[in-house]
């Protein structure tokens, strides 16, 4: 892969050259937190943000958005809201998590509301030094080789600049002079140092080593009624989680009751009517049954799949979750380690 | 050789979420709650050559609605109309009851696995009905009897609660009839005393099972949760193989494609993978039924 | 086109800001009286038909007054589908907040003291149900503009109605707010019926629970972490219990410490003889 070097000074620019492609969005700061917003000033992007509240799967599949608009005699898809953008700032495991999701919205069956918004959407990779949430080392996302168009790496007073893709070249080239092809052997040197204090940093760590065979074996754990007993159900972890991607479809009429939208919004396991069928029968009544589904999924079903977990590692859910249930509490007390909850 | 009915992916270029306009070509009631639809696409053409396998689903969609999957009952083999056997339980159906005959209803389909039929030709075949299990297995019964000569011994053993709740009584009667099939018919009460054949459950029934190669049948059952148990346990005993039992399950839908998560069990996806299970499946998956 | 159904709107005890919700649907309101053909409605028309038939009514208020338990069994007896609008006639709204602490007697006497009561027999604030069927129930202080349309064409349809089950913070994600309550305050979002947007939080407001329980509230949990942090029991209560009214005694009464007292007939009016009850423990239990 192509690598560039470009001076931190001139990032600023270079961003403002990018809005040439399409709208500009990078993490920005709302009260302690970061969320991806439209960057009309460049300065605004927040470069420390580590995670923003909900991941960029939200440019993909929105929270809610309509599919398409029904009249009595046809239908009319709906992508209004579909742009060009450049998204700054993605760090390795949400540029994973875009990674799992492209596996599953692409792949048999694609479904146009993602492809479309995906195909409008520049990926553009910052690379991070991991706080005590972050959880990537251990699920192997902390790096990212591929699935970007462009990835910025610190690199002392310049970024290295990964060219990932066809279009990642053609936004270099939006102001190419900023660019340079001459990387040293001290480069090699700074970057492996900075590689070696980011490896440093990883505090929360946890084996994932035959995770779905103790999945297995944990089917009647205690655990999970004791997770329940706690569990709110409040379906939070599911909209933080980089990778949660279920969804719910209504029709909601207008007033004139001869017309409409369909309607997709998130939906989360956690929710009680989530596997509710027509007469009433609930295929997952109990919450500890939904908790277990949530954590099955990422950590057996998914692994056995794809040969890797579902989770990047993010730390979403320990940064979101009200009474503390999350990945790394759940593999504590899924491998005999003592739970803190 | 017999034309294998290919489960076709839409055109990746068309939006899969957009149902297809079909029209309601005739309904009519199996019983009070339960109701026959037959359904075409608006274009002759493409109502000849839509292709589904017996076990497949479709989702049928009504605009201000939603939708919901359901069984197709009808058989590949016999072109021109889909057909549906339908209870009235949830918004959608009590809806679709509502739709008059040459109304137009949306459609999308047809999804799932659907039976495997490239490994149940040249075998014996044993289905094993129960109430509305009638409705995803009615497909392969005339399926089967219409490729007759392409499966080995053929039982049909079918169970109802009593004889008006009989689903496809009239049909039923009539295979009955042939000689190419051995079918059997019970009702579990019979109060008003007007039911020509055995009374009791459908487990009784095995007891007519004669002369079957178990490590060459193909056994599948469908019908309320309850009968399950009882049913596989005969199929074991038999002997026919675990991987060889078919079941078809149920599960809340919101696409039809494994987009929307709900029908997930383990690493499998309802609406992909299945929904026609073998038990050996269900043995290892722990929450398939 | 079906026959337009004949709906009615009805208001007993409580601010009248649902009605006050549908009156400010300016650019609606036409499509509203266009979908349905509205028999009553007396914030918008003066003409009235109350004695015949009606598809479906929609009801606001809580029931307070022998006179108001009597009008909304009428009611009932003419509609087919009563829809109970906002927190006050889902589940008796805050002047409900006592509920089930049986001294409501005492309470009333304190407030109006001699007052002489001469045109109504004031009793305990319930919500409709407590005397009549409710088919649907649109709760919300006031209720959520898109709830009513979406509930509006479903019944002009003759459908179900099927409302958000999620509680606020599902929505409360998706609008991307900063967790008030992991910043230390007093929010009911996790076991709030959701489906107003998450409106206060929005606002950096905690949310007060203002439509009432989900269906699978967890509130001893909540309960507990909001101990954790330091609230007292007795705020805590206090706040499930301001818009909590019936479902806040029918469902959580006995870890709330709240004596169960039911049905209209337990229901007491105010009494000239003025036999006092006897006072009821507030006390909770919080969590086991």
């Amino acid at each position: 892969m192509k690598a560039l070097k470009l001076k931190r000074e001139d990032l600023y620019t270079y961003l403002e050259s990018l809005k040439s492609y399409g709208e500009l969005w990078g993490p920005v700061p709302k009260g302690d937190k970061y969320v991806y917003a439209r960057l009309t000033n460049v300065r605004d992007v927040a470069l420390e943000a580590l995670r923003t509240i909900i991941p960029p799967k939200k440019f993909f599949v929105p929270p809610r958005f309509n599919m398409f608009r029904y009249f009595d005699d046809h239908y009319e898809e709906a992508f209004d809201d579909v742009k060009r953008r450049v998204l700054f700032g993605l760090h390795p495991c949400d540029i994973h998590g875009i990674l799992i999701l492209d596996e599953l919205f692409l792949e048999r069956f694609p479904d146009p509301y993602y492809k479309r918004r995906r195909e409008a959407t520049a990926l553009l990779g910052l690379s991070c030094v991991p706080d005590d949430k972050c959880m990537a080392r251990s699920t192997n996302t902390h790096a990212v080789e591929g699935g970007f168009d462009l990835a910025f790496n610190e690199l002392g007073d310049n970024y290295l600049v990964w060219v990932g893709s066809s279009l990642g070249d053609d936004l270099v080239r939006l102001n190419i002079d900023l660019f340079s092809e001459e990387i040293e052997p001290s480069d090699l040197k700074t970057y492996l140092a900075w590689r070696r204090k980011r490896d440093s940093r990883y505090k929360l760590t946890f084996d994932l080593t035959g995770m779905p065979d103790i999945m297995e074996l944990s089917w009647d754990a205690p655990l999970w009624q004791e997770l329940a007993e706690k569990c709110l159900a409040c379906g939070s972890c599911s909209m933080v989680c980089p990778t949660c991607n279920c969804f719910n479809v209504r029709d909601l009429s207008d007033l004139t009751l001869s017309s409409g939208v369909r309607q997709r919004h998130w939906d989360s396991c956690m929710n009680k009517e989530y596997a509710l069928v027509a007469g009433g029968h609930n295929f997952r009544e109990a919450r500890a049954e939904r908790l277990k589904l949530w954590y099955t999924h990422k950590l057996k079903a998914f692994i056995t799949e794809y040969g890797k977990p579902s989770c990047v590692g993010c730390g979403r859910c320990i940064d979101t979750c009200p009474v503390d249930i999350n990945v790394a509490e759940v593999i504590r007390g899924l491998t005999g380690q003592k739970v803190t909850l | 050789m017999i034309q294998l009915p290919e489960a076709k992916p839409q055109d990746a270029s068309l939006n899969p979420f957009l149902p297809e306009e079909m029209r309601l070509v005739r309904r009519y009631d199996l019983t009070p709650d339960v109701r026959f639809f037959q359904v075409r696409p608006l274009d002759m053409e493409r109502a000849l050559t839509l292709d589904y396998k017996p076990g497949q689903f479709m989702m049928i969609s009504l605009a201000g609605v939603g939708e919901a999957p359901f069984s197709i009952s009808s058989t590949p083999s016999r072109p021109g109309m889909l057909e549906f056997c339908i209870r009235k339980v949830g918004k959608v159906t009590t809806n679709l009851f509502q739709r008059k005959e040459n109304s137009i209803i949306g459609v999308r389909g047809p999804y799932g696995n659907g039976f495997p039929f490239e490994k149940m030709i040249g075998n014996d075949i044993l289905i094993v009905v129960g109430g509305l299990g009638a409705a995803p297995l009615r497909s392969l019964l005339l399926y089967i009897l219409d490729n007759r000569d392409k499966f080995g011994k053929f039982y049909f053993l079918h169970g109802a609660k009593t004889p008006n709740e009989m689903l496809f009584r009239k049909e039923f009667f009539e295979i009955k009839e042939r000689t190419d099939l051995n079918c059997f018919l019970t009702v579990d009460e019979d109060k008003e005393d007007n039911w020509p054949f055995h009374v009791g459950l459908v487990t009784d029934l095995f007891t007519k099972i004669e002369g079957i190669d178990a490590e060459n049948t193909y056994a599948t059952v469908c019908g309320p949760p309850a009968m399950y148990k009882f049913v596989i346990a005969e199929f074991l005993k038999l002997g026919i193989p675990k991987h060889q039992v078919l079941m078809t399950l149920e599960r809340r839908m919101h696409c039809g494609i494994g987009k929307c998560g709900h029908c997930a069990i383990g690493p499998i996806y309802t609406c992909l993978d299945g929904p026609v299970f073998s038990y050996w499946d269900v043995l290892h998956m722990k929450d398939l039924i | 086109m079906v026959k337009k159904p004949k709906v009615g709107f009805y208001s007993f005890s409580g601010c009248e800001g649902d009605l006050l919700t549908i009156i400010h649907c300016e650019d609606e309101l036409l499509d509203i009286f266009g979908a349905v053909d509205v028999r009553s409605f007396r914030m918008a028309s003066s003409e009235r038909h109350d004695d015949e038939s009606l598809d479906v009514a929609f009801v606001e208020g809580s029931i307070t007054t022998k006179q108001q338990s009597e009008k909304i069994k009428k009611i009932r007896e003419r509609s087919s589908v009563i829809v109970a609008i906002g927190s006050c006639a889902c589940y008796g709204g805050p002047q409900s907040a006592r509920l089930g602490y049986d001294d409501w007697e005492e309470r009333f006497k304190k407030v109006y003291a001699g007052a002489r009561l001469t045109i109504v027999k004031p009793q305990e604030s319930q919500p409709l149900d407590e005397y009549i069927k409710v088919d649907y129930y649109i709760p919300g202080c006031p209720m959520d503009k898109h709830q009513f349309f979406y509930a509006l064409t479903r019944l002009a349809k003759g459908m179900p109605v099927e409302l958000s089950r999620f509680p606020v913070c599902a929505e409360c994600k998706w609008n991307e707010n900063e967790c008030l309550l992991l910043k230390g305050q007093l929010c009911l979002g996790p076991v709030t019926a959701g489906g107003c947007n998450s409106r206060c939080p929005n606002y950096g407001l905690p949310c007060i629970g203002c439509w009432g329980p989900t269906d699978e509230a967890n509130v001893a949990s909540e309960i507990n972490l909001l101990k954790e942090r330091n609230f007292r029991e007795q705020e805590i209560v206090n706040k499930l219990r301001l818009f909590g009214g019936s479902s806040m005694v029918k469902r959580f009464g006995e870890l709330l410490g709240i004596k169960k007292t039911s049905h209209a007939s337990s229901v007491k009016t105010i009494s000239r003889s003025g036999k006092k009850p006897a006072a009821s423990k507030s006390s909770t239990t919080g969590n086991k």
